[in-house]
């Protein structure tokens, strides 16, 4: 069917997820491969990169690069990632559609080759990575790993859950550590890769106009070769209560504290009907017209961005804000402060449909890009039952006040981190 | 009577209208009809840069301080009543705003109610409303937006080079200004600056998805409210060709150390036209992108990783080729680019490098005209520069490899270059 989603298992936890559509003017083909979040995370955080820099094809990365440049400037994205506590291997690609192509040949098609040449048939040497090529992949991983560190709203999110679940798989850099990274060999990233492919939960997008049976034999013929008896069970540990509150400050030399508090949703991850959550934390700190907006920012003027996002499979809340250090305690206090007024039902029914309304646009938007769409099919990876975004308006559509009070009740405090400028010195 | 333009292409199978409003303001739309959402921008060719007025019916150009073409769009959202954002809540839309060197843009994205979202946009961009103490209640915001950024490396090291590069053009000021500058900004000087810049007939209102002209018409003509025909003069400082400084450095909480390298050009007109600008792209990937034989030899070496990139920084009155990224050894990446190019100058560019590089160009170019979002904004930057949105696809099928070694002669030189490195702290 056109334009909506379409799920078909072509093996064993190998599932092509289609979204067949003419209106745009490129396609998106991305290869989407779950391990579990764990020791491991270091070979698997490799993985993406060092199987799109090179294949057996074509040996080195120029030699990648032109082919893609032959491809119409085809984008080759290799990224690694986790959904609640699934670590996820991608590697995607955008390209032209072919009805563009100047000599009528199928760009999809092709790129679908190229994707399995990348994750299929890497450029080995005596049976393992090339040893150059991994030397080269452990330093841009270390490099990565350090450069977190750089944008210090996203380093002070990722301290605060790391913390926060410090006991938890979750607490894991889907990139890793920096001594595994060091301690990788050709041969332990060939185990992971192996292991990948044996025992991932796998699955294809692909959004656009291609000829979605021919990639799909494609891929079949692929994992025909593999012996793929023992899949993957990924099950995410999630908290329902926090039980104290964590309270950890931390320094480096920045101009701006940033101040990031963990809570926990009250929820399993996997409620059949999520809808009353999900409207209660865009409420408290989804959009312009939400609790932490109008008052942190536009009543109190104490910051720039407040807001509150929820992580649906880990059943957690991270509330996020850049302050000036003394104003620490009261920035605390008044997003406390504004929970509470949730849970006391001090909200009108103007807050609770402005809300629906702009979630309900949020998730619309969603398939006007075939990048957006791919990421969509991406996110429901590991849900039990996949969702479009039309499925998830039908959740929210109806919620009434009594459901997002019910709601915010369940949410409780975990873990306030801030992150300041250091004492002493002056950072103006 | 409202004239109307139908644009189109036929290549891309793609068309919108451009309608010159009795009102003085452009409007352009271009359906998408079987988008779900649809996207609106309502633009003034005023930005950052414009650090005066001057009109064609002011006598003398009076000066406003640094960062209040972003002061005023933050306090464009407020009325005396409700104000923008609450507004929206009750449409479902997404709204939003952005400031850049040369110009203002207040957007919305929807799926529903576009005519309702249409006439909030419409309505407080026209009617400003500003006291000294909701400019007061600013300061303490954007003053935050300020010192988030002081904390991002990547904003931190193109700033640097920009205060070496240009010694008075005010694109070497912070899009935001300073806590100092912004805390000069009054009531009146926001309205002083509504007044001049945000004439209808200087703005372009550009809109794209679901939505036909009829229905963008029918809101524009209700809520457009007629602007007096005056030009505004766009003014900026002199620039010498010569850089102030070829080297500067900063210590930020940064892992490895980061460098933008800039390449100065100066010209005796104000703008780089189209073709101009694709010849640098070609170039630009001939010498650094990806499949050039200097990324293959940085990379293999440790010295660059897979941020490493370049990019044509150009607008009114300026123009720098930068080369971005990290690494271990800035100076020594330095020294190997302009290596490069003195080699690429020498030799010339070869037909097979520049064949493969323009059908990467062309795919991407197209790759360009997917989205509501990017065609919307797209428009507006088009119409602002004095060229229509399909003309980059004509202009990419003419260029030759001759017009590209003509255009490398006259840009890339050592001379006028320097860079900027931000080190770990």
């Amino acid at each position: 069917m056109e334009n909506s989603f379409n799920i078909t298992e072509v093996a064993k936890g190998i599932s092509v997820c289609n979204y067949k559509t003419n209106r745009f003017k490129t396609g998106r083909i991305s290869f989407n491969i779950t391990v579990p979040l764990g020791e491991n995370a270091s070979a698997y955080a490799i993985l993406p990169y060092i199987l799109s820099r090179s294949c057996g094809k074509y040996m080195d990365f120029s030699k990648l690069n032109a082919r893609l440049a032959e491809l119409y400037g085809a984008a080759l994205i290799p990224s690694v990632s986790k959904i609640g506590e699934a670590q996820i291997v991608r590697l995607a690609m955008t390209m032209i559609d072919d009805r563009f192509a100047l000599e009528n040949e199928s760009i999809y098609q092709q790129c679908a080759q190229l994707l399995c040449d990348l994750v299929f048939e890497p450029n080995f040497e005596n049976g393992l990575f090339n040893e150059v090529e991994v030397n080269r992949e452990k330093r841009l991983l270390l490099e990565r790993i350090e450069s977190q560190k750089n944008d210090k709203r996203v380093y002070a999110l990722l301290r605060c859950e790391e913390i926060m679940c410090e006991n938890e798989a979750y607490g894991i850099n889907y990139y890793g550590n920096a001594d595994d990274v060091k301690a990788l060999t050709p041969k332990s990233i060939f185990d992971a890769w192996q292991e990948m492919l044996k025992k991932g939960i796998i699955q294809i997008n692909v959004v656009g106009n291609a000829n979605t049976d021919e990639i799909s034999n494609l891929i079949k013929e692929q994992f025909d070769k593999i012996k793929r008896d023992e899949i993957n069970r990924i099950e995410t540990k999630v908290i329902k209560t926090a039980n104290e509150v964590k309270k950890i400050n931390e320094q480096l030399p920045i101009s701006q504290g940033k101040l990031v508090m963990g809570y926990r949703a009250g929820i399993t991850g996997q409620e059949e009907n999520f809808g009353a959550v999900r409207v209660m934390a865009d409420i408290f700190g989804g959009a312009p017209y939400s609790k932490l907006f109008t008052n942190v920012r536009e009543k109190m003027s104490l910051c720039y961005y407040c807001s509150a996002r929820l992580n649906r499979q880990k059943g957690i809340i991270m509330v996020q804000s850049g302050i000036e250090q003394e104003n620490e305690q009261k920035a605390i206090d008044e997003i406390n402060n504004q929970l509470k007024l949730l849970q006391d039902g001090e909200f009108s029914q103007d807050e609770l449909s402005a809300s629906v309304a702009g979630l309900k646009d949020t998730l619309l938007r969603v398939l006007d890009t075939p990048e957006d769409i791919d990421a969509w099919g991406y996110s429901q990876i590991m849900s039990k039952k996949f969702q479009s975004p039309q499925d998830i308006i039908k959740e929210i559509e109806n919620i009434d006040r009594q459901q997002v009070i019910d709601a915010a009740k369940n949410v409780t405090l975990d873990t306030v981190y801030m992150l300041s400028g250091e004492e002493g010195e002056d950072n103006e | 009577m409202n004239n109307v333009t139908h644009i189109k292409n036929d290549l891309l199978k793609d068309g919108y209208y451009k309608i010159k409003h009795d009102s003085g303001l452009t409007i352009i739309v271009f359906p998408k009809e079987d988008y779900a959402t649809s996207y609106a921008v309502f633009g003034t060719n005023y930005g950052s840069i414009d650090t005066v007025i001057k009109t064609s019916d002011s006598e003398n150009p009076t000066s406003i301080p640094e960062g209040t073409a972003h002061f005023l769009e933050h306090k464009l959202f407020e009325s005396e009543d409700l104000d923008a954002f609450e507004r929206y809540a009750k449409t479902g839309a997404s709204a939003n705003a952005y400031t850049s060197f040369d110009k203002t843009c207040y957007l919305f994205s929807c799926s529903e109610n576009f005519k309702e979202s249409l006439e909030i946009l419409l309505d407080f961009v026209q009617n400003p409303y500003f006291t000294q103490q909701t400019v007061q209640k600013e300061q303490g915001i954007i003053g935050q937006e300020i010192k988030m950024y002081e904390d991002v490396p990547d904003w931190q090291v193109l700033f640097n080079l920009l205060k070496i590069i240009y010694h008075n053009h005010p694109v070497r000021i912070d899009i935001a200004g300073t806590v100092q500058s912004i805390s000069q900004i009054t009531d009146k000087v926001l309205y002083d600056c509504y007044n001049a810049f945000y004439n209808l007939n200087n703005m372009v209102l550009a809109v794209s998805g679901n939505v036909t002209t009829e229905e963008v018409l029918e809101v524009a003509n209700r809520l457009l409210k007629p602007s007096k025909d005056i030009k505004i003069e766009r003014e900026v400082a002199l620039e010498p060709c010569e850089v102030v400084d070829n080297y500067i450095e900063q210590k930020l909480s940064v892992s490895m150390p980061l460098f933008n390298l800039g390449f100065k050009e100066s010209y005796d007109t104000p703008q780089r036209n189209l073709k101009e600008q694709i010849c640098t792209r070609i170039i630009l990937e001939i010498i650094a992108g990806d499949t050039s034989p200097l990324y293959k030899e940085l990379f293999s070496q440790g010295l660059i990783n897979t941020r490493f990139g370049s990019e044509y920084f150009a607008g009114y009155g300026f123009a720098t080729v930068i080369f971005a990224g990290e690494s271990k050894d800035p100076n020594e990446v330095s020294k190997r680019i302009k290596a490069e190019i003195k080699k690429i100058k020498q030799q010339g560019i070869n037909e097979d490098e520049f064949q493969r590089i323009k059908k990467m160009l062309y795919g991407r170019a197209i790759m360009g005209y997917n989205d509501v979002e990017s065609i919307a904004n797209e428009l507006v930057s088009c119409h602002f520069e004095g060229y229509e949105l399909f003309d980059e696809i004509d202009v990419f099928k003419s260029i030759t490899i001759e017009d590209v070694n003509q255009r490398l002669t006259q840009q890339l030189d050592e001379d006028f270059s320097a860079l900027s490195v931000i080190l770990p702290a």
